[in-house]
């Protein structure tokens, strides 16, 4: 039982592990023992090169060139002519501007809602598992449906978000009609989805928090906000880790909601990296720029999350 | 503590009400009269019940078949990825070797990719292959998923390498460890996993319209999105009553699921 492990106990363990890993090292190993890694690994990451990163590269080439709408016409190499052209249109510098506000809109309240949730119903007791389904129901939502559902709550007369300013005393908005609203809107439908997504991680990693840290904590008279700072969150660290990259990953790359509720409107208002990149490609069928912008999206976040591997070095 | 508990029970009812609001208006809208379910403005609760535009639904958009396929797809896509996301996990997590940091890192790297910057090369390829508007091509692109991967690693890491090291040294197979120590000990993030998975390839659009052409081969998003492109106008109550049954099975799905989240490692006994 790992429940009644003391440290103590855990500590032989380990030296008595390492010891016979030391003795079992110096013995012969088989070939097939060193090389069954290397087995396990391949699969997955053999199906990753041939449908991730090929497709990738084939995708950063083709932001070099210029693309002819039709199968007759050739290729033409341009260079970095796709990526001038991007930085000239007003229309992409506001989607990249509205990428960034959108992320600064969801990223920390979804991870903090997430978060808030899963504590409160991970100890829920009865009624437990209808709480949480409730609250994860927002991820199943099919957004091809759910977009006139929202159309509906964000309308100007007799939608719901509005009927609820009336009851504070506040003149309605038009939630998707108004360039200073869309974004706003699209964003708060962004954390109704993804605090659900960043909960059910959170219950994940809290289930592995062994249940003798927890009456330790209680013993020691630690509880509340210092406990969350001191024992829960450094015990859940790999999934913080994991929560707070694919957060990043979501929000930057937002697409599904913008383009059912708002499709980029009014006048790009809600425009961010991603629909431009659907519409430059599969409306305006100029492959070369919608692969730049794809192309300058993917270089951003691989320079994210290097900065992530550097505040986070060597912890997870 | 009290106080505590009442502001605690006070956030969650509101955030049940914020999460399940939209799910109400839209079983409101499938079942209210038509000439109810348009415009705004329209009162909280239906004057009467009309369940008939769940059988329009149904038969217009041919919701048998797309669950079918659905079913099939979101199946298989499921059962490749644990096969192929577990294994490597594990590998990633708790072997140790030269060069891991790497794969790792590649792995990182998949997962920043936008599906929209690879749908295009994926199209042709799928096209110079001969696969496309088949059901394997619904299925190959996603064959093991570097989300899954990643997740699985993370949670892996809280597993004591020693413990794994000893096992080792008893003799015990890598793929006896696997299935054996590892899988219940992460059953919450595989529970997690799997309910992703299959949602978000339930629910997925853009591939399965890129890829596939015949009606037979529809996913339910796709059938779905027949009642949006009707010449004569949408059918809000049977689309949302259509979007009503397609999202059952993924909620039973997530019921069947929900209890492996809080039984962790506090109630797992330990080999040895």
């Amino acid at each position: 039982m790992l429940g009644a492990d003391s440290t103590a106990e855990r500590e032989s363990r380990e030296a008595l592990g390492a010891w016979v890993v030391r003795r079992r090292r110096a013995g012969p190993v088989g070939p097939i023992g060193r090389m069954a890694p290397a087995f396990l690994l391949a699969p997955a990451m053999s199906l990753l090169a041939l449908f991730v990163l090929v497709p990738t590269v084939l995708a950063v080439a083709c932001s070099f060139f210029s693309v002819p709408l039709t199968d007759s016409g050739s290729w033409r190499w341009v260079g970095l002519g796709n990526y001038r052209t991007l930085f000239a249109d007003p229309a992409v510098v506001r989607a990249l501007v509205n990428t960034v506000l959108y992320c600064g809109m969801t990223i920390v309240p979804s991870m903090a809602i997430g978060l808030g949730l899963a504590l409160a119903v991970e100890r829920a007791g009865r009624g437990g598992a209808l709480l949480r389904t409730a609250l994860f129901l927002p991820m199943t939502a099919n957004l091809v449906a759910m977009a006139v559902v929202f159309r509906w709550i964000f309308a100007l007369s007799g939608g719901v978000a509005n009927q609820l300013l009336g009851y504070a005393g506040i003149a309605p908005l038009n939630w998707l009609g108004d360039t200073r609203y869309s974004l706003l809107s699209v964003a708060l439908v962004g954390v109704w989805r993804s605090a659900s997504f960043c909960m059910i991680v959170f219950l994940a990693g809290l289930a592995t928090v062994p249940g003798v840290v927890h009456e330790s904590a209680r013993a020691d008279g630690v509880r509340g906000l210092a406990k969350l700072r001191r024992v829960t969150l450094p015990m859940i660290r790999p999934t913080l880790v994991f929560v707070t990259v694919i957060s990043v990953v979501m929000s930057v790359q937002v697409f599904d909601t913008v383009n059912v509720m708002t499709a980029g409107g009014p006048q790009e208002s809600s425009e961010t990296v991603l629909t431009m990149v659907w519409q430059l490609g599969f409306v305006y069928f100029d492959l070369g720029r919608a692969a730049a912008l794809s192309s300058l999206l993917l270089i951003v976040l691989i320079a994210i999350s290097l900065l992530r591997r550097r505040a986070f070095a060597g912890q997870a | 503590m009290t106080a505590f508990r009442v502001l605690k029970w006070a956030v969650l009812t509101v955030a049940v009400m914020v999460s399940l609001f939209p799910f109400y208006w839209m079983l409101r809208t499938a079942v209210a009269p038509p000439d109810q379910s348009l415009a705004g403005g329209i009162p909280l609760w239906p004057s009467s019940l009309d369940l008939s535009s769940f059988a329009r639904a149904w038969t217009q958009g041919g919701l048998g078949q797309a669950m079918l396929n659905g079913l099939i797809v979101t199946g298989s896509i499921l059962l490749l990825q644990l096969l192929t996301c577990i294994p490597a996990a594990y590998v990633l997590a708790l072997v140790r070797f030269r060069g891991r940091g790497w794969w790792f890192a590649v792995v990182v790297a998949c997962l920043l990719v936008p599906s929209q910057a690879t749908a295009m090369p994926l199209f042709v390829g799928m096209n110079l292959a001969g696969l496309a508007d088949t059901r394997v091509s619904l299925v190959l692109p996603f064959m093991t998923s570097a989300f899954g991967i990643f997740l699985l690693r993370q949670q892996m890491l809280s597993i004591p390498g020693a413990l794994i090291e000893a096992a080792r040294a008893d003799g015990i197979g890598h793929v006896r460890i696997v299935t054996k120590v590892v899988v219940p000990l992460v059953r919450p993030a595989i529970a997690a996993f799997s309910v992703f998975s299959v949602f978000a390839h339930w629910n997925d659009y853009l591939w399965p319209l890129l890829i596939t052409r015949s009606a037979s081969l529809a996913t339910p998003p796709l059938a779905l999105a027949v009642f949006e492109q009707f010449d004569k106008g949408a059918d809000y109550a049977a689309l949302c009553a259509g979007a009503a049954i397609v999202t059952a099975p993924v909620v039973v799905l997530f019921l069947i699921a929900q209890k492996q989240f809080t039984q962790g490692l506090s109630g797992v006994e330990l080999p040895g």
